[in-house]
């Protein structure tokens, strides 16, 4: 591989583009993929299985010939509300997974940018905060100041955008509580249940770092689950 | 949904490069059986063995550093290895657990 390529992929990476790598293994060529972009032209004639590849988020060798394509997507958004102790812990988690993350809290005090170095951190209430990130289906949520005041907006968002992951802090009783109120919103039972409320796979631990490996853990699973 | 790990090697193998080290990259381009690492598991070899990464559980690691190591000394730019079952002649190479991987070895420069 050219140092040149590198640099390139590395770039593509760093502004979450979507994209393929496609070696040779015969002769050592290797390009880049990216959708509807033209291909360089020794790679032209497998571009049909490339694409198949590429559609399919699959790794490996096109039959029957020496091409390689690893595949490389975005990273999964996950918003968090709060920007709390056990935030702090799961931005150090979400460092070796492929998660994306942004924190929202209108607090100043907490959202500093000494308490989370290199992370985006919005420093706004939910419903300003969430026109500054493009949300959808493949995104996450996790609320964690438990002050209705603040997760209620994002679960509202969350629930409403669909997100794939929706957890809630707080003990059964502030969740129950907060079911109702989002009952009287408008939204059904259904989609109220869809809500992780306690949020986190039982660990049994109540430290920050516990709760944030718990949290982390649902999301990773959950993550898997989605086809 | 895929959302594979983010090892970040490939940053790592820029900051080696920066460093003025001589990088190899190995990724597994195919598995058979039940091999310890999917398809697209990658790790780098400097010159002087260092290596940072996985092709498999700790299994061909050696291996694949001593093949890295020659590719910079012969000055080559690329190769494909293969590692099948282990029997008791191969173990320190063999993949205790009975699969088999294929392994693109290519210098970066």
């Amino acid at each position: 591989m050219k140092k040149q390529l590198l640099d390139q992929i590395i770039k593509k990476k760093e502004n979450k583009n979507e994209f393929a790598i496609i070696t040779n293994i015969a002769n050592g060529e290797s390009c880049i993929f990216e959708k509807n972009k033209p291909l360089d032209k020794n790679f032209e004639k497998y571009l049909d299985q490339i694409n198949n590849f590429f559609n399919k988020k699959k790794n490996g060798i096109i039959e029957n010939t020496d091409i390689f394509v690893e595949t490389y997507v975005r990273p999964i958004k996950v918003i968090i509300v709060g920007a709390v102790h056990i935030a702090q812990y799961l931005v150090d988690y979400a460092k070796s997974l492929n998660f994306e993350i942004s924190i929202i809290d209108p607090r100043g005090y907490f959202a500093s940018e000494q308490r989370f170095p290199n992370v985006k951190i919005i420093n706004k209430w939910p419903d300003e905060a969430f026109k500054e990130i493009e949300t959808n289906e493949n995104s996450a949520l996790i609320a964690l100041t438990h002050d209705p005041k603040i997760d209620d907006p994002a679960l509202q968002h969350a629930l409403k955008k669909k997100f794939y992951y929706i957890g809630a802090l707080g003990s059964k009783k502030t969740h129950e509580n907060r079911c109702k109120r989002l009952k009287e919103t408008g939204f059904s039972e259904k989609e109220i249940n869809l809500i992780d409320g306690p949020i986190g796979i039982k660990l049994g631990g109540k430290s920050a770092p516990e709760i944030a490996l718990s949290i982390i853990a649902q999301l990773v699973s959950k993550t898997h689950n989605k086809k | 949904m895929k959302n594979s790990f983010d090892e970040k090697i490939l940053e790592e193998a820029n900051d080696w490069i920066k460093a003025n080290q001589k990088v190899v990259l190995a990724t597994v381009i195919q598995t058979w059986g039940s091999s310890p690492r999917p398809t697209g598991s990658r790790m780098i070899v400097n010159e002087k063995g260092d290596f940072s990464g996985s092709v498999s559980g700790g299994c061909v690691e050696t291996a694949v550093v001593r093949e890295c190591i020659g590719i910079i000394k012969n000055k080559k730019s690329f190769k494909k290895i293969e590692f099948k079952v282990s029997n008791e002649s191969a173990w320190e190479v063999g993949l205790a657990c009975g699969g088999e991987i294929a392994v693109y070895l290519e210098h970066i420069n």
